[in-house]
């Protein structure tokens, strides 16, 4: 073991607050730094949850106070799991956003680098705690990291967005607030494993309007439907590698959250059902608005939320065949939205509207650009041989186990939806003619955009083709989560503790 | 290392070692291809073993693959059009662009379909099945031409199909437990009712949009026209016959079991003659010879179709039989087509005409394949056509005997038309150019068809193996009682003897060629086709007396009613309907944030008020 | 070896036998016809004088190989009738290849001989040949239809597809089939009339209308081929009828009066009738000769 979890937090911070310092001694640093820093993460958390495969959860207490009075972090296998897909996104980021600005000013860089230190550490942060308070602070950080990132374009567009953002997160602040007061209120502890523990004492009412309240709340950050519209502007308006950070790393905190609500912390029977339902509704929207779609981000956002509505719709089929379906499908999501953000935001990169009709014929300028978005595409409409097909097929087993035939019928209607939008889309790069008189100049990707896009790319090949190298992670976390009283027994009997 | 998994090997490696290879060189990347397809086509034929089978499992599922004798009927045909077709796409490519993504591609599209035919289990079924649809829709859209209207609706299509497929796949993996096809075989009878309904019609679904089958056929004609001529032929010969593989097993194993089956496979061999008949007539409107083929693979396929419904052993053969014959003449005939595209550039009949000096040899081929899909004997579309009328007459199916017949003489209009608008009639001083196809293009082109030829005397040939595949199926064995080599019986015992009557024909035309050739053909002279009997006056060089227009307009008249539908019509106006509901739907996003927090307070007020009703 | 030779033997004299019939059936009908309109008409045997002189004529110039290829085609759907088609009940000279095919084989030979000659017409170039082959086309499959419709009646009343079967049932019924399928005798006979293109189907090779049709551009040999073609397949489809619904014929003066009936038929209502356009004698073939095929199989199957 390299470290413990905590650094995972501790250091992103501790890099964000020291970049500016460092800068001024050598502008350089601020670019390397969050490099050094996130391929640490990404190594620590591998190890540890190497570790934690073989061995069992590690909890960490923070300050000395033991639960369930104090904080503590819960590396498990499925937060593990999370936590390494996260920082293993956070350094394709870096990676693909080193050149940043790069020859333009120095301050706007700084800034970005900051910003999304924050962000990865918050969402880390989100994860591997287990304490609702915590939780709350830890979104609440992502959220000011997202906001700026959000308007980092200063523009008018970029505003608008951030600030309904800004609007649409002070509401889920306020959610949160007051569910986490009506949950302290009535059973006097913040702890998750606590609480989870207790709920079955809490009077039934207060139970559902927290339960309410809570998913109101993170839904709002998790994209669920109708509670996402801020989501399609902030993913156009951002840069596109932030694009990427928030489709690949934000939306799955929240999405934890939200399960860590449902699954371990509340007993309210309906709950997954719920989930269900409204995961439904999310994907159908999101996916035909897509369809209508004329800008190229707009399009990967809405196909975004609808991937998360599916994976709430996995969740919700309530088996543990379903939570793995779910986790699978966040891992490949993980993995093919960026790709396509990364390959969209070269395509459409001297574009002053990012309109998908400007993008007509650029194959032929910009041939591994393109050949990235088609992969791309295919990946995440489905088809075997690559990445998208297993987890599509494993919602499709979970939902028949369970003889949901309605839902695999609109699954998979909206798939064929899917699969005309990426096409068109596709279709445009290659067959049509390049428009010589519009003022898009093809803009060919840097070095290490390449580099990073073909490291998703080898991915999606990999886990197509041998989908057994990531399964058995995948069934450990989903175990993981099915059973709330391991959590609660680790957690109180302070299982395997580090004390700081 | 199994044999199984090194054909796979060979295709797959090969597919990256074409595109690779083709950057560097032009004529090795040409020889890697070639060897990529004969290769594992001789492993295939000599090495493996009908019933060995390799295991492995992968994300949970236990995958199977080996071959059937039932799947060995359509191996051949995959096999034998696509080497064919291959060594007659390399010469008939040349000069075109993205040659090394063409040539990669094709090999996946054959890997495919030998691994569909390959799989005892559904999950790689349908993996192989979505290849094969991603590979072939990669070839129609090669050309770039109206890629959104034809490309994107033959991927829908067959999305539409191969997800109804995959929810019948799933659905069977919860009620059995099992994802192996031979599971799902022994425990439908045992399924309740709605099941047993609902995985076959779920099924067909997908195996009837690949095959063409009215009203899913709508993307044929586009998607036919539009892919390169070399891989048409294995898109027309060889996959639709993955759709008429599906369907026989969902026929056979599945619905024959039930006693309600029967009502499904009479809906479906009318489904069957009714395409023949819609897809006869609109191939004799088509002036361009693209979808002329295109339309008649349609109508063809429906022949099969009914054949396969019938589900009695002549017709089960009949269709079978067809199924190869049609591989075999539509693969030449595409061919053809590609040949003449290659050389006068356009594939239009108004346009060119006239070629049968210029390009004899396509001439012959096409002329074998036009009377072959005729059903004239002695070539072998007679033998599938003949046993076809007498399984339906056996087995009381009359009117769609008549249906079916009425397709058949229909055909001959359309044969003419072809060969007619080609390579008959005025020779025009445009096209006085044109020369022969290349060697390379040709010979695969005449292989072909005189094959048609020597399985129309020896019909026994390819009725062994699809007799091993049906006995498989379940069917007692039929030689002897059904066919012998080259005889072939109805249910009454009624018989059509090839070889007499092969004799007899080739003995009546050889001595009638003689005579009316041998004296005088040296000393005759060849005029031109201006030189013509036209009352008294002889046609000048520059006068256009090429007939090609409204061909067959007297017949359209006499038509007229039946063709006044178009389903093509009702799929766009759904279409269109749907994109207007979206469009609704889009405007949920209002972008105005205050409208988006009031959604969320409503939300919230929502769920707090129906707590209750929601949760405990 | 001795019985090929018989065989062999027996085929050819049917042919002409066939041929001779044939030819001195449409000279006779070139007589009744004139008579009919008033006027003296050729003698019977002018066709063979036709023929002959036809015969020993060179040709100058040729069209290509198609144009030799398809009256080749054409003898050979012709003597391929003749063959199949049981000519004299339970003769051994003239079995040929009775036991070799069936109706079905029948049908589709029968259509290959139209599509040759159309194929050879093509070559020449003359547009009005390839008017004619559509027109001829079309009108096919407007015939067809009943006249399967009939055949499948048949089919279907006595479960066999083979012609010598059918001819076995009605001498052991004793009633030819003419009286105890009397709806597909009808439908058959109004089918028939499309085949011989007298009037009103004669659209095909309009001689007032068209320069001949199909048989434009064919002089010499190529004209003697085609009408001798013309005649043995007149021939065929006459013993078809007499087999058919008849009951077949035991001997030459039998069948020979037998089917001279049946000849009548078309030629007299030839002489009465205008002429019919393409797009009208399909739908007349798809009006009444439909429905009496309708009845006939309705009569198989119920009976």
């Amino acid at each position: 073991m390299v470290g413990s979890p905590v650094l995972l937090i501790a250091i992103p911070l501790l890099a964000a607050f020291l970049i500016p310092l460092l800068g001024m001694i050598w502008k350089e640093l601020v670019r390397i730094i969050p490099g050094l820093v996130l391929a640490y993460m990404m190594v620590l958390s591998a190890s540890l949850l190497y570790y934690v495969l073989e061995n069992g959860p590690i909890i960490e207490i923070l300050a000395g106070w033991r639960p369930p009075l104090g904080i503590n972090l819960v590396f498990s296998p499925l937060t593990g799991f999370l936590t390494t897909i996260m920082t293993f996104l956070g350094f394709i980021v870096w990676l693909f956003s080193y050149r940043f600005k790069r020859n333009v000013e120095f301050e706007p860089a700084k800034k970005y680098f900051i910003f999304l230190m924050m962000l990865i550490a918050g969402a880390v942060g989100i994860v591997l705690t287990g304490d609702i308070f915590n939780q709350f602070v830890f979104i609440e950080i992502v959220g000011i990291s997202a906001y700026a990132l959000t308007a980092f374009y200063t523009g008018r567009n970029a505003a608008e967005a951030s600030f309904k953002y800004l609007l649409m997160g002070s509401l889920s602040a306020s959610a949160l607030l007051i569910a986490i007061a009506i949950i302290y209120s009535q059973l006097g502890t913040l702890n998750m494993a606590d609480i989870a523990n207790n709920i079955h004492l809490m009077d039934p009412n207060f139970k559902v309007i927290a339960l309410i309240l809570f998913i109101v709340g993170i839904g709002i950050e998790a994209e669920i439907f109708p509670l996402n519209g801020w989501a399609p502007d902030a993913y156009t308006e951002a840069p596109g590698p932030i694009g990427a950070a928030f489709a690949g790393i934000v939306v799955k905190a929240g999405v934890y959250a939200m399960v860590r609500m449902v699954f371990t912390l509340f007993d309210v029977s309906g709950a997954t059902e719920f989930l269900l339902i409204i995961g439904l509704v999310t994907l159908i929207i999101a996916e035909t608005t897509a369809l209508r779609q004329e800008k190229l981000k707009r399009m990967l956002a809405y196909s975004s939320i609808g991937q998360m509505g599916l994976v709430f719709v996995a969740f919700g089929i309530g088996t543990v065949e379903g939570i793995f379906a779910a986790l699978f499908l966040m891992l490949n999501h993980a993995i093919i939205k960026p790709l396509l953000f990364f390959s969209g935001s070269y395509l459409v990169f001297n574009s002053k509207d990012k309109k998908i009709k400007e993008m007509n014929g650029l194959g032929k300028y910009m041939p591994m650009t393109a050949a990235f978005f088609a992969l791309g595409s295919f990946a995440i409409v489905g088809l075997p041989p690559f990445a998208g097909f297993w987890s599509k097929l494993s919602i499709l087993t979970a939902a028949a186990n369970e003889g949901m035939l309605l839902i695999i019928a609109l699954i998979l209607m909206v798939s064929v939806v899917e699969i005309v939008y990426y096409f068109r889309v596709v279709n445009r790069i290659y067959f049509f003619k390049f428009d010589k008189a519009s003022t898009v100049i093809p803009h060919k990707p840097r070095i290490n955009a390449v580099f990073a896009m073909a490291v998703l790319g080898i991915l999606i090949l990999l886990i197509g083709f041998y989908p057994d190298a990531v399964t058995g992670v995948l069934h450990k976390a989903s175990d993981d989560l099915m059973n709330t009283q391991q959590y609660i027994k680790n957690v109180l009997s302070l299982g395997q503790t580090l004390t700081n | 290392m199994e044999m199984i998994y090194l054909i796979f090997i060979i295709f797959l490696g090969g597919a990256g070692a074409t595109y690779l290879l083709g950057k560097i060189n032009d004529i090795l990347r040409d020889i890697i291809f070639l060897a990529t397809l004969l290769v594992p086509s001789v492993l295939f034929l000599t090495q493996v073993s009908i019933g060995e089978t390799v295991n492995f499992t992968m994300a949970g599922f236990s995958f199977q693959w080996g071959i059937t004798y039932f799947s060995t009927i359509f191996a051949y045909i995959v096999l034998g059009v696509g080497v064919f077709a291959g060594i007659y796409a390399v010469k008939a490519m040349k000069g075109k662009k993205n040659l090394n993504f063409f040539f990669a591609n094709y090999l996946l599209s054959i890997m495919a379909m030998m691994g569909i035919l390959f799989s005892r289990d559904l999950v790689s079924f349908f993996i192989f099945w979505e290849i094969m649809t991603w590979t072939s829709y990669l070839m129609v859209v090669f050309n770039g031409k109206d890629v959104q209207k034809v490309g994107i609706k033959y991927f829908i299509f067959s999305a539409i199909g191969a997800y109804a497929m995959l929810m019948a796949i799933v659905t069977t993996y919860s009620l059995t437990g099992s994802m192996m096809i031979d599971s799902l075989v022994a425990a439908y009878p045992g399924f309740d009712f709605s099941m047993q309904l609902l995985i076959p019609i779920l099924l067909l679904i997908g195996f009837g949009v690949k095959s063409a089958m009215m009203p899913l056929h709508v993307w044929a004609p586009g998607a036919y026209s539009h892919a390169p001529m070399a891989y048409t032929s294995v898109f027309s010969g060889a996959l639709s016959k993955m759709g008429i593989y599906g369907m026989v097993i969902v026929m056979v194993s599945l619905v024959s079991h039930v006693p309600e089956g029967h009502w499904f496979r009479e809906i479906i061999a009318w489904m069957g003659g009714i395409t023949a008949v819609m897809g006869t007539l609109w191939a004799i409107k088509q002036d361009d010879a693209k979808k002329l083929l295109a339309y008649s693979s349609v109508a063809q396929l429906g022949y099969i179709i009914v054949g396969v419904g019938i589900g009695t052993p002549l017709a089960m053969m009949s269709g079978l039989f067809l199924a190869v014959m049609h591989g075999l003449f539509k693969g030449t005939l595409f061919m053809a087509v590609g040949a003449i595209e290659r050389q006068t550039g356009t594939t239009n009949f108004t346009e060119v005409t006239g070629l049968i000096r210029k390009m004899p040899w396509t001439f012959l081929a096409s002329l074998f394949a036009i009377i072959a899909l005729a059903g004239i004997p002695p070539l072998g579309g007679f033998i599938g056509k003949w046993m076809l009328y007498e399984s339906l007459i056996g087995s009381e199916h009359y009117m769609l005997v008549i249906v079916i017949f009425f397709s058949s003489t229909a055909a001959f209009l359309y044969c003419y038309k072809f060969l007619f608008g080609f390579f008959l009639g005025q020779e025009e001083k445009e096209w006085s150019h044109v020369k022969e196809a290349p060697a390379m293009m040709v010979v695969p082109m005449l292989v072909l068809a005189v094959s048609t030829f020597v399985l129309g005397v020896f019909p026994g040939l390819i009725l062994k193996p699809i007799d091993a595949g049906m006995q498989m199926l379940g069917y007692t064995s039929t030689q002897g009682h059904f066919w012998e080599l080259s005889v072939i019986f109805n249910d009454w015992g009624n018989q059509v003897a090839m070889q007499p009557i092969v004799y007899t024909i080739i003995g009546i035309f050889v001595f009638f060629l003689a005579f009316l050739t041998i004296k005088g053909y040296k000393e005759t002279r060849y005029v031109t086709t201006k030189d013509i009997s036209s009352s008294g006056e002889v046609p000048k060089e520059h006068e256009n007396l090429t007939f090609a227009v409204n061909f067959m307009q007297p017949f359209f008249r006499a038509v007229e009613p039946l063709m006044r539908r178009q389903i093509d019509k009702y799929y766009n106006g759904f279409a269109n309907g749907l994109e207007a509901l979206f469009d609704f739907t889009r405007k949920i996003y209002t972008g105005n944030g205050q409208t988006y927090a009031l959604y969320a307070i409503i939300f919230a007020v929502l769920l707090l008020l129906f707590k209750n009703n929601l949760f405990g | 070896m001795e019985s090929i030779g018989y065989n062999i033997m027996g085929g050819i004299i049917t042919v002409i036998v066939a041929f001779v019939v044939g030819l001195t059936y449409m000279g006779l009908s070139r007589k009744i016809t004139a008579r009919i309109q008033n006027r003296k008409g050729p003698p019977f045997y002018q066709n063979f004088i036709d023929i002959f002189k036809l015969a020993s004529k060179t040709s100058a110039i040729n069209h290509g190989f198609m144009q030799h290829i398809g009256p080749a085609f054409m003898m050979i759907t012709s003597i391929m009738s003749v063959l199949i088609v049981p000519v004299l009940t339970g003769e051994q000279w003239f079995s040929n290849l009775n036991f070799h095919g069936d109706l079905i084989f029948l049908l589709y030979i029968m259509v290959f001989g139209p599509l040759g000659m159309a194929l050879g017409a093509g070559q020449t170039g003359n547009p009005n040949s390839a008017i004619g082959v559509t027109r001829g086309l079309s009108q096919m499959v407007g015939f067809e239809i009943p006249w399967v419709m009939a055949l499948v009646a048949l089919m279907m009343q006595y479960h066999t597809t083979s012609i010598v079967d059918l001819i076995k049932v009605q001498q052991e019924q004793g009633v030819w089939l003419m009286f105890s399928s009397p709806f597909a005798f009808i439908a058959a006979v109004m089918a028939m009339l499309g085949m011989f293109r007298y009037s009103p189907f004669d659209i095909v090779g309009a001689p007032t209308e068209l320069a001949s049709g199909p048989v434009s551009e064919n002089g010499g040999k190529y004209l003697f081929t085609l009408m001798s073609s013309n005649s043995i397949f007149a021939f065929a489809k006459l013993t078809l009828y007499v087999d058919l619904f008849l009951g077949g014929a035991g001997n030459i003066g039998e069948l020979l009066l037998k089917t001279f009936a049946i000849y009548l038929i078309p030629m007299l209502y030839g002489t009465v009738s205008p002429r019919y356009r393409t797009e009208q004698s399909i739908k007349y073939f798809w009006g009444w000769p439909l429905f009496f095929g309708f009845l006939a199989i309705l009569q198989a199957s119920f009976f």
